[in-house]
């Protein structure tokens, strides 16, 4: 399959995501309340966009991991001459693992999407539980600090003068993540976190 | 009374085990479909790029390391070609002297001999400026290094570049004067030698085998069709 047309497994599920987050999600996704009743409420929306968002980065990031790992054999899996090529930025043994421990960028972001996809998973399934917004406050931290992250990664894509589109995926999944964290967040603290 | 489902049991658990298993299906994934290679410059793992703008004995131009390699190589196969990389500075006097031996080599096993039926050895020389007092190299000295190029007033080691000994050299020269391969590959002194196998994965380094020559190690491990 085309690298680019296999990315859109991700892409679209996390373009479903942030309309589910954002508000104007309400009118788009009201037709599915009878069948999916989670969706005829904020909260359950949003929780939904979320949980989504967090697989699919998920799954992106195991597949950066995978095209790492892959070229690491002498393979290749999407080389081109253009601009986009993720081949390039992610077979750069030079900026393909963070610069403290050399982890590949891709299981760091497969680990951090895990640990946003419990936080997220867990406090859907018992919203006004204690530690909901505790884990709502991590959840919030945790893709707030993977902006840097971004920002060091998009820096290397300049440096290489090449773009990544599987590790841009991930990074929008994170950036629609924090979307998300907030949005919940900021409804905890309000009446509608209760209304159904 | 039996219990079938606990209804009181904390959530955050269930949630930990699926996310879980989730994360290690795809591990799994991973693991069963790929076996990575680490980068460095060790034996056995794959080497890093070299960069650069190189000289071939006409004029400057980009160096592409990528070229060089074939991932479809299979371990015996004699029409894969090897890569013999040799981290230089102009101004190091054992580089200096063995700067006819390198020629030798690139001349022995380059493929324009007849006596060599093995894979081809590719030879190039990454050349830079070693932070030690009296090491001011440029291109135009390198070009006079790899030449030969007698009385260019270009000076190697305290002496005409074009009086070392050897013969011109015909193989590429990197300019690495500002040191970026040679930090990159971990170099610790000049000159340092790497047998690379044709897909790209370092054979034998001069770092690991103190003592042993190049050439010793391209015949004990290039294929020959002899062999």
């Amino acid at each position: 399959m085309d690298p680019n047309l296999q990315l859109m497994l991700y892409v679209i599920p996390v373009l479903v995501g942030l309309l589910m987050i954002l508000p104007l999600g309400r009118s788009i996704f009201a037709p599915l309340s009878e069948t999916l009743p989670s969706l005829g409420n904020e909260r359950g929306r949003v929780f939904s966009g979320l949980i989504l968002t967090c697989i699919a980065g998920m799954a992106v990031s195991f597949q950066t991991l995978w095209i790492s790992s892959k070229i690491s054999e002498g393979g290749n899996f999407c080389a081109s001459n253009s601009i986009l090529s993720c081949d390039d930025v992610i077979g750069n043994a030079e900026y393909n693992v963070d610069p403290i421990f050399g982890i590949p960028w891709g299981g760091i972001g497969a680990v951090v999407n895990c640990i946003l996809l419990y936080l997220v998973y867990s406090s859907s399934k018992e919203p006004n539980a204690g530690w909901v917004p505790s884990y709502l406050k991590i959840g919030t931290y945790i893709t707030f600090a993977g902006f840097f992250v971004i920002g060091l990664l998009v820096y290397y894509e300049f440096q290489m003068a090449k773009i990544c589109q599987y590790c841009t995926t991930a990074h929008f999944a994170n950036i629609v993540a924090f979307i998300g964290f907030l949005r919940l967040r900021r409804m905890n603290d309000t009446k509608e976190w209760n209304e159904l | 009374m039996k219990y079938t489902y606990d209804d009181e049991a904390d959530v955050r658990t269930t949630a930990l085990i699926r996310v879980m298993a989730l994360f290690f299906v795809g591990i799994m994934i991973i693991a069963a479909t790929t076996s990575p290679i680490a980068t460095g410059t060790k034996e056995g793992e794959r080497a890093p790029t070299l960069e650069g703008k190189f000289y071939n004995g006409s004029a400057w131009t980009e160096f592409d390391f990528e070229s060089y390699w074939d991932s479809e190589w299979k371990e015996g196969d004699i029409s894969g070609q090897w890569v013999a990389v040799e981290f230089m500075d102009t101004d190091c006097p054992y580089c200096v002297k063995s700067a006819e031996e390198m020629g030798v080599n690139a001349n022995d096993f380059g493929g324009g001999n007849s006596g060599w039926d093995g894979a081809i050895v590719n030879f190039i020389a990454s050349v830079t400026e070693l932070d030690i007092g009296g090491h001011d190299s440029s291109r135009d000295e390198m070009k006079a290094f790899r030449n030969k190029i007698a009385d260019s007033g270009e000076e190697c080691a305290n002496s005409d570049c074009g009086s070392r000994p050897g013969a011109a050299h015909n193989f590429p020269y990197i300019d690495d004067l500002d040191q970026e391969n040679m930090k990159k590959w971990k170099v610790g002194g000049t000159p340092s030698y790497y047998l690379i196998q044709p897909d790209g994965i370092i054979a034998w380094s001069s770092a690991e085998h103190p003592g042993q020559e190049l050439r010793d190690a391209i015949i004990s491990l290039v294929p020959r069709e002899s062999a």
